[in-house]
């Protein structure tokens, strides 16, 4: 009875589990490594290492949801990030029109994906198996298979830098205090529409416990210089994502597609234009994974971003999306994104060999799907 | 020894304590073939699970002799290894395998334990093929090279090749062409002949007279009559058919009928795997404004097709000119079909009209989300308002409007669906099948919905299978028979038996009229 309880309650606050998930995996790597793992500077580290996986996951968790998959997303990085690289190095353009430029060659390439999917009817599955290869050979061409460097110091800034500790401060507090504004405005609406309302203290409760997170992530993160720059914008997706998926109408659109795809074409909603613009914001995600990445090593690697797309499609089941398409949220793909990016810090504090991270983490991948699998099998649909 | 082959003996059915069959009898001589006929809805497929072994011995009452012994199959293994087998309405073959491939299905010829005996299997299958005087079939091509008239022959070939004795067919000729049946029917007679025992189910009552020598009639699970052919008429099997009062279900109120405000011409649909075979054969009507028009016909006769090539939603190919008002609109998809003032009500509630992890408020509002937005972000108030008054409006039993919708009732799904079709604010409602597996209850106010919306000047056009709600609603009714008109009545003194005639019409007659 009481266990059955627990399992409902992780049904429901699915999140709840996640968090549990990362914490213990911290603690136990914490434990392993001698107190060197729960440390500012390397759990900036770890961080500033998820920000990637975490850009990538952010546009992958729409495709998943909308019933589609692209495995092409880690040879578009590569590219992308080549592009920006050869526009600074060799070609001289400056840091913030060369990333422009990207930013709109990353969305067109997604267009074109989403196009060849939907309007050409050629399985997704197939255009990313295709595209892993065509992008990543484009790469190669372009780049003359070499490495390109050295990435100006303004672009480098980007993926090495960090947020002044004050004004990460002044974020969390705008971030907060909008937090309660939103929270109290749901409740009076809710209210006055006589809908269902949760205890006022799961509110605060969980009001309290956001803070606490914040307060204590950013002041950890600012004993070591601070939030980094790549983590700050990763931020800023998440909120830019979630807004998209639970207020608009075409986050509902993405839903609907992936839940029923029949159903949503004879509402009258154009399903095949929802499944090219969720292509196309993942082009966009590509652009920035490329730019963050070139930026961090300071230089574009023809390889950079390989095995990317298996990261990212990782970080989404382990958050907690249907395979099937039609759920899934943004931060359960995060969660995701950090579990797998603990794992590899971890792992490599504690010097375990590459050949055994690839094996447990493939393990923990197929283990997380199988819990979620079990939890959600009293689900129809 | 009994003179049967075959005796099904006061078989009981139920279903979560409804019964589905009640004390029904069949019984099979060698060489017969027995027609079975009923209503949409009368129990025939579930007697055919029972007898095929769908449903194991056990699961129901009564009794089966095979042979004069009890079958008590455990399984369509069971049944089939007796020498029963049965050959589903849609026809169940892998059209990538090759024709003896798809006819040794399950039953294969094999040498060395386990590798195929394509010789065998071969001569076998063109042995089989020419009893059943198909020649010039390559056994070694793949099925999706034949037309579904072959395609049924060889779902007959396999059967045989299973020894089968009694020959089970649902709606064999239902996606045939009337060339293809009349084979089809030739070689049942010949099979006949050779001794085997057919059980024919189908509702061209034609066939049924070419070639049964008795016919059963069922209605309601109970059986009605079992008589020889030739004792039997067209018109005496329909009145055993239909033979029930409607009973007052229908809200019915009086309701202004103005002038035709919406014209379908030519609609004609192509099959989607066979391109040859017209689903819907160049249908026109029209409809007024505040009309109730029901469309009447047998299950595949193309009703669906007909309404979802209006609709701009049939998948295949499809022709059609509409007018609105009078003015021509261009609808080549569902999304311009809602933009000119149409709305389409499915009739698969599970695959085509619910998004089942979504709220139900979700789901009520997804036709028109746009209209809660302003730049591209929905107001959730104003959209909760609206899901709120629909909910109220139509007594959608939900907890929260937030509620995943799979975890509703039939009947609340179906009026959570509607309600969304109804707030683009259509002028002409297209519903096909709107009370499909929708409690008595929820039918009542979809009715009352319905008068409603005809008494503010929508215009509804309602698909059903259900002959007394065609008879109970409409103002109109039109039949469709294989794709084509088949009559056109002002609902004043209509009889089922009126409209069940015009729907197994022969083609040749032409639609027919009442007064």
């Amino acid at each position: 009875m009481h266990s059955q309880k627990i399992q409902q309650l992780f049904v429901r606050y699915k999140i709840l589990a996640l968090l549990i998930a990362v914490a213990l995996i911290w603690v136990f790597f914490h434990v392993k490594t001698d107190q060197a793992f729960i440390t500012p500077n390397n759990l900036s580290n770890l961080f500033r290492q998820m920000a990637i996986t975490g850009m990538l996951a952010c546009g992958m968790v729409f495709i998943i949801i909308a019933g589609e998959i692209d495995l092409s997303i880690g040879s578009q990085l590569g590219l992308l990030g080549g592009v920006v690289a050869i526009l600074t190095v060799n070609m001289g353009w400056g840091t913030w029109p060369s990333i422009g430029a990207v930013l709109v060659l990353g969305l067109m390439i997604g267009a074109f994906n989403g196009f060849v999917v939907t309007r050409m009817r050629v399985p997704s599955f197939i255009v990313g198996l295709g595209g892993m290869l065509a992008f990543r050979g484009i790469v190669l061409y372009v780049t003359g298979s070499s490495t390109i460097a050295p990435a100006p110091d303004d672009l480098i800034a980007l993926g090495q830098g960090f947020v002044p500790p004050t004004l990460s401060r002044w974020i969390g507090g705008v971030i907060f205090l909008a937090l309660i504004g939103i929270t109290v405005r749901r409740r009076v609406r809710r209210g006055k529409l006589g809908l269902q309302q949760g205890s006022v203290w799961v509110d605060i409760a969980r009001l309290v416990a956001i803070g606490v997170v914040m307060a204590g992530f950013i002041r950890m993160l600012n004993d070591a210089n601070g939030i980094p720059i790549p983590v700050m914008i990763l931020l800023a997706l998440l909120a830019v994502f979630t807004y998209v998926s639970t207020q608009t109408v075409f986050g509902r659109h993405v839903y609907a597609v992936g839940g029923n795809m029949e159903a949503t074409r004879l509402s009258g909603v154009n399903v095949g234009r929802v499944k090219l613009v969720v292509f196309a914001i993942m082009g966009l995600m590509c652009a920035f994974a490329g730019i963050i990445t070139v930026a961090r090593t300071g230089s574009g690697s023809p390889s950079a971003g390989t095995g990317g797309e298996l990261d990212a499609i990782s970080a989404c089941f382990i958050g907690g999306t249907s395979m099937r398409g039609g759920s899934g949220t943004v931060y359960g793909a995060l969660i995701g994104a950090l579990v797998m990016a603990s794992l590899d810090s971890g792992m490599q504090l504690m010097d375990v060999d590459n050949s055994w991270q690839m094996i447990i983490k493939g393990v923990i991948l197929v283990l997380a799907v199988w819990v979620d699998v079990l939890s959600g099998s009293n689900r129809n649909g | 020894m009994s003179e049967y082959l075959f005796e099904m003996r006061d078989i009981v059915k139920e279903f979560s304590g409804v019964r589905a069959l009640n004390g029904i009898s069949l019984s099979v001589r060698p060489g017969e073939c027995v027609g079975l006929c009923g209503e949409n809805g009368a129990g025939k497929s579930t007697l055919m699970k029972v007898l095929s072994g769908v449903y194991p011995h056990g699961t129901w009452e009564g009794e089966i002799l095979f042979d004069g012994k009890p079958l008590k199959a455990a399984s369509v293994r069971d049944s089939e290894a007796a020498g029963i087998v049965i050959i589903h309405q849609e026809l169940m073959l892998v059209p990538q395998l090759s024709v003896a491939e798809n006819i040794f299905l399950g039953n294969e010829s094999t040498k060395f334990g386990g590798v195929m005996d394509y010789d065998t299997m071969y001569a076998k299958a063109e042995a089989l093929l020419a009893r059943l005087k198909l020649k010039d079939v390559n056994v070694a091509a793949p099925v999706m090279n034949y037309g579904g008239g072959y395609q049924q022959l060889f779902e007959i070939a396999k059967a045989l090749a299973k020894n089968a004795r009694l020959l089970i067919l649902d709606e064999p000729s239902s996606s045939l062409t009337s060339a293809e049946t009349d084979i089809l029917l030739s070689i049942i007679e010949d099979l006949k002949r050779e001794g085997v025992a057919c059980v024919y189910i189908s509702h061209k009552l034609d066939e049924v007279a070419r070639v049964c020598d008795t016919v059963t009639v069922i209605r309601d699970g109970k059986h009605i009559v079992t008589r020889p052919m030739a004792e039997m008429t067209t018109h005496s099997i329909i009145t055993a058919m239909v033979g029930r009062e409607i009973e007052n279900l229908f809200p019915r109120v009086e309701h202004a009928i103005g002038e035709v405000i919406f014209e379908a011409r030519h609609v004609t649909c192509w099959d989607v795997t066979n391109p040859e075979r017209k689903r819907v054969d160049d249908i026109s009507f029209q409809l007024r404004k505040g009309e109730i028009l029901g469309i009447a016909g047998l299950v595949g006769a193309g009703r669906t097709e007909l309404v979802s090539a209006i609709f701009g939603a049939y998948p295949g190919r499809s022709e059609a000119e509409l007018l609105l008002e009078g003015k021509p609109i261009r609808v080549k998809n569902p999304e311009q079909a809602i933009k000119a003032g149409l709305s389409l009500v499915p009739e698969d509630r599970k695959r085509q009209g619910i998004v089942p992890l979504l709220g139900v408020g979700d789901n009520i509002t997804l036709a028109t989300l746009s209209h809660y937005a302003r730049g591209g972000t929905i107001d959730r108030q104003a959209e909760l308002q609206t899901v709120d008054t629909e909910i109220k409006r139509l007594r959608v039993k939900t907890a929260s409007p937030e509620l995943a919708i799979v975890g509703l009732s039939g009947g609340n799904q179906q009026k959570a669906v509607l309600t969304k079709m109804l707030l683009p604010n259509p002028k002409v409602l297209i519903l096909d099948e709107p009370t499909r597996g929708v409690d008595v209850g929820s039918k009542y106010d979809i009715y009352t919905l319905m008068f409603e919306l005809v008494g503010r000047g929508v215009s509804i056009i309602m698909v059903s299978s259900e002959m007394p709600e065609v008879l109970g609603v409409s103002d109109r009714v039109l039949v469709v028979g294989e794709g084509r008109l088949r009559g056109d009545f002002q609902n004043v003194g209509l009889t089922q038996e009126q409209v069940l005639a015009a729907a197994i019409s022969h083609a040749a007659e032409g639609p027919a009229h009442a007064a």
